[in-house]
């Protein structure tokens, strides 16, 4: 939570840059490459390493004590999602520091301009390179998240026994697990652009293949995610609404069934169904606009039911004006405000007229800063107790309510009436009242900046100082509450839970305990469980960081020290090497803790109600949740494939290209290896640990004849009479290689990473690690073997023969 | 799951892709070898799932994961390839 408050400070300092600038017209505060790498980089940061994560963090600590989960499910994932995203941040910060600045294409990043074309230089590569890190800690945390919810919840707790937050919590992870191997995809093409020289996002002005429309492709992948990504960031806020709001009211919160369908109907069908309305401008067939100015005006239903049902619940309840019932009232009121005016926006007509403007930044403000940030705020206040066994100051919190709420709205009111302002102008011309209400709104946002050093203050006086809260300050009924806040003593037994089991529960929410200072941190350490800490992680986080800041970096110029001068590229191939051996070296030791038996919990089922995953082992539900995310990446670049080859006139044959025949004995050798390593799961099923060896053995030696011989066929490939190269002076043939070498290569280094695994396998085989009852490692990695086989028969027809 | 079934299915497998290859060699109309060789295609991958990945003895509430994962990616493949009018 602190580290997303610390990217919030940076983006926050970012934003008020950006007011100063455009405080009053023809204005010379920021040059345009610095405002726009401001504009750009406050979005960047603001949604990926501020907003969502805040409603995450709040999720890691809520969600386990909400179910009664001693922990999530994969606690050293859990803490390589957390060290993931903030190398992943570190990077896109640093990237300022960077020879030609960060990234200053926008947070859309719309192609071809955050290309390398029209934006060079390492600093935007840094970017969306911390942004892949931020995405694969997220599709971690994602399998991290369901795996737990699914599987760890405490005996007789039933899926609809739930606590709203975490219902609301397994569905925004829903939404990221599907979402973001899109935006992956759509960055991966965009980085082999910038850092190996494919064509994928090239300007027609450069790379002219007839048919093709590069910022086309990047809508589509780039929306799919974007629009879902709303609902992602402004979900965790409602899940606290939905959750606290009847400890102010007195009563069950209306409608819960009705909200809980509602907000099912938005993750599933409807928010990945909606994201060309995001592209009504880009010439899409009538047709399609049709058909998403319907479904995105039937968004509206869902979430008109659930503030609908949330304003009832406080209209049928005795309310207590408390600090987080005032910032659930006004994440409501911004929220209907930015809701209607988005319906202005799915009209294909009206977003004709409001696209590209200030309107459209007032409404986005609206849904997804106001209504997240006050729900968020919301849920702060109300849990702070349960974090700190102290309560808050409730006149402070008054008070930052009440500014904050003035200074959101005296800053993005006016641009509700800039909708004839464009929004990605650095300065302007003193037009109409544009400089009065550009005036407005930088005063505002110094209001609304100025009111959160009340709640820092508020938060850290609370924390150090603040008077003791005891143990449920709200008389809440929720789970969470029944356990001692962080900071309070227990003085009542705690119901300790045999090996692997729940969290103790206290005999009920206002069981006896004495807050105050303690050097008991939470309230699970009252209850013994084994010990997860793992510096693997972190090492393995920052092997990959140097590795892609080295890269990101390469070649650079030569750096002048007081006595010597290093060439170009010597320090980014340095760090790159630093960054593999780091990285190699936590892999070995991930995987020597694991064949040490190391971090093996205590042996038994704890049970608990895992409906309907009673008869599936946690590990197997976490692999099927990754692979689920998985089909999903892998189908969106061989959509991005079959898109091209729709829209290109002009295609290479197949066979002027590949040796077909060894293509063809390749994919029977990859085939051949999925046959071996269903052989080890049944050898093992006999508990034949000599036959698992030779099959793995098998599967080893195959699978490393497939990457060899494709290897050879790209040297091949490379070095031809007409080299099959992104850099080829057919312009199509390099549209060609750029895509073939993306998919097959990103298919090949999943067969790798297979291989390093297989490697693991057959040691912890050697030293009879696997038996029939305990072998759940090889079925996953079966599991996963046996997708890889699945891409590749889409990739050999797709690449080779059609 | 049996040795036969699993040798089957991989016979089966080398069978497809053999004729996935003759199909491109021998079949000259674009439209029939590409109908041809798309089935071929999906026929193995929804073998692998079913018998290597054997979600016929998965529970439904599993299966529901790939199910989901290929209708968000119809959806996104059907959309993309409209939008190019």
């Amino acid at each position: 939570m602190f580290t997303a408050l610390y990217f919030g400070v940076v983006g926050a300092v970012l934003a008020l840059l950006m007011r100063v600038q455009l405080s009053v017209p023809n204005n010379d505060f920021l040059e345009a490459a610095y405002y726009n790498q401001a504009v750009t980089m406050h979005g960047l940061i603001m949604i990926f390493w501020f907003l969502s994560p805040l409603g995450v963090a709040l999720f890691n600590y809520l969600v386990p004590l909400q179910i009664g989960a001693k922990d999530l499910a994969f606690p050293r994932l859990n803490a390589l999602t957390y060290w993931l995203f903030l190398a992943g941040g570190l990077m896109a910060v640093l990237s300022f520091f960077v020879p030609g600045g960060a990234a200053a294409a926008g947070w859309t990043s719309y192609e071809p301009l955050a290309g390398p074309v029209y934006s060079p230089g390492p600093g935007p590569t840094m970017t969306y390179l911390g942004l892949m890190l931020m995405a694969a800690s997220v599709t971690v945390g994602s399998v991290n998240f369901i795996a737990t919810i699914l599987w760890l919840r405490r005996p007789g707790m039933r899926l609809s026994d739930m606590p709203m937050f975490s219902w609301f919590a397994l569905f925004t992870v829903v939404a990221m697990l599907f979402a973001f191997p899109s935006i992956i995809a759509a960055f991966l093409l965009v980085l082999t652009d910038r850092l190996i020289g494919t064509v994928l996002y090239a300007p027609p002005s450069i790379l002219n293949v007839p048919g093709i429309d590069p910022s086309l492709l990047w809508d589509d992948l780039f929306w799919f995610f974007g629009h879902p990504e709303v609902y992602i960031v402004l979900l965790p806020a409602f899940g606290v609404i939905a959750d606290i709001t009847p400890a102010f009211t007195g009563r069950p919160l209306d409608g819960r069934n009705w909200i809980l369908i509602s907000v099912a109907a938005i993750v599933l069908p409807i928010s990945f169904g909606v994201w060309m309305h995001h592209m009504f401008l880009t010439g899409i067939p009538n047709v399609l606009l049709e058909v998403f100015d319907v479904s995105t005006e039937i968004v509206s239903i869902p979430f008109g039911i659930i503030v609908i049902m949330f304003i009832l619940s406080m209209v049928h309840g005795r309310i207590q004006f408390k600090t987080p019932l005032l910032f659930i009232v006004g994440a409501l009121v911004l929220f209907i405000i930015g809701g209607i005016m988005g319906v202005f926006l799915s009209s294909p007509v009206l977003d004709r007229v409001y696209n590209g403007s200030y309107f459209v930044v007032s409404h986005f403000h609206y849904v997804m800063v106001g209504a997240t940030i006050f729900g968020l705020f919301a849920g702060i206040y109300y849990w702070l107790p349960k974090m700190t066994g102290r309560m808050y100051n409730e006149s402070l919190g008054k008070v930052h309510f009440i500014i904050s709420f003035i200074g959101f709205n005296v800053l993005y009111a006016p641009m509700m009436l800039l909708s004839d302002m464009p929004r990605r102008i650095f300065t302007y011309q003193n037009i109409g009242d544009w400089a009065q209400l550009n005036g407005i709104a930088t005063v505002g946002a110094f209001i609304f900046a100025g009111a959160q050093i009340i709640v820092a203050y508020n938060l850290l006086h609370t924390w150090f100082r603040g008077p003791p809260s005891g143990p449920n300050p709200w008389g809440s009924q929720s789970p969470e509450w029944s356990t001692p806040a962080t900071g309070s003593v227990p003085v009542a037994p705690v119901e300790t839970e045999p090996a692997g089991g729940w969290i103790g529960q206290l005999p009920g929410p206002q069981s006896a305990s004495v807050s105050g200072p303690s050097p008991v941190s939470h309230a699970m350490s009252a209850v013994s469980h084994e010990v997860h800490l793992s510096s693997r992680p972190l090492t393995l986080s920052a092997g990959v960081m140097l590795f892609l800041t080295g890269a990101a970096l390469y070649p650079g110029g030569a750096i002048q020290l007081s006595v010597l001068t290093i060439p170009p590229g010597v320090f980014p191939l340095a760090l790159m090497v630093l960054g593999v051996g780091v990285f190699a070296a936590s892999i070995v030791g991930w995987a020597w803790d694991d064949i040490r038996n190391k971090f093996v919990g205590p042996a038994g089922d704890p049970g608990g109600d895992r409906w309907p995953y009673d008869e599936v082992p946690k590990m197997k539900l976490g692999m099927w949740v990754f692979l689920s995310s998985e089909i999903v990446l892998f189908g969106t670049l061989l959509g991005a494939y079959i898109f091209i080859r729709e829209a290109a006139l002009e295609w290479p044959s197949p066979a002027s290209v590949h040796d077909i025949p060894l293509a063809t004995a390749n994919t029977l050798i990859l085939l051949t290896s999925g046959f071996t390593m269903a052989m080890a799961v049944y050898a093992i099923r006999k508990g034949d640990q000599r036959g698992l060896l030779g099959w793995l053995v098998a599967t080893f030696v195959l699978g490393s004849t497939f990457i060899g011989v494709k290897i050879s066929e790209w040297l091949g490939l490379f070095s031809g009479a007409a080299p099959f190269l992104p850099s080829s002076s057919n312009p199509v043939t390099a549209l060609a290689a750029s895509i073939y070498y993306v998919v097959v290569g990103l298919h090949g280094a999943h067969v790798v990473a297979g291989l390093v695994v297989l490697v693991y396998l057959m040691k912890k085989t050697a030293r009879g690690g696997f038996t029939k009852d305990d072998h759940m490692s090889i079925e996953n990695f079966a599991l996963y073997w046996a997708f890889v086989e699945i891409v590749w028969c889409f990739v050999f027809p797709l690449f080779y023969l059609l | 799951m049996k040795t036969s079934t699993i040798a089957g299915v991989w016979a089966y497998m080398v069978v497809a892709v053999l004729t996935e290859t003759a199909t491109f060699y021998y079949v000259t109309n674009v439209t029939a070898q590409t109908v041809v060789i798309s089935l071929l295609a999906l026929s193995q991958a929804t073998a692998v799932a079913i018998f290597y990945m054997q979600l016929k003895d998965e529970p439904g509430s599993i299966r529901i994961f790939a199910l989901v994962g290929v209708m968000f990616l119809s959806a996104l493949l059907i959309a993309m390839v409209a939008s190019l009018g």
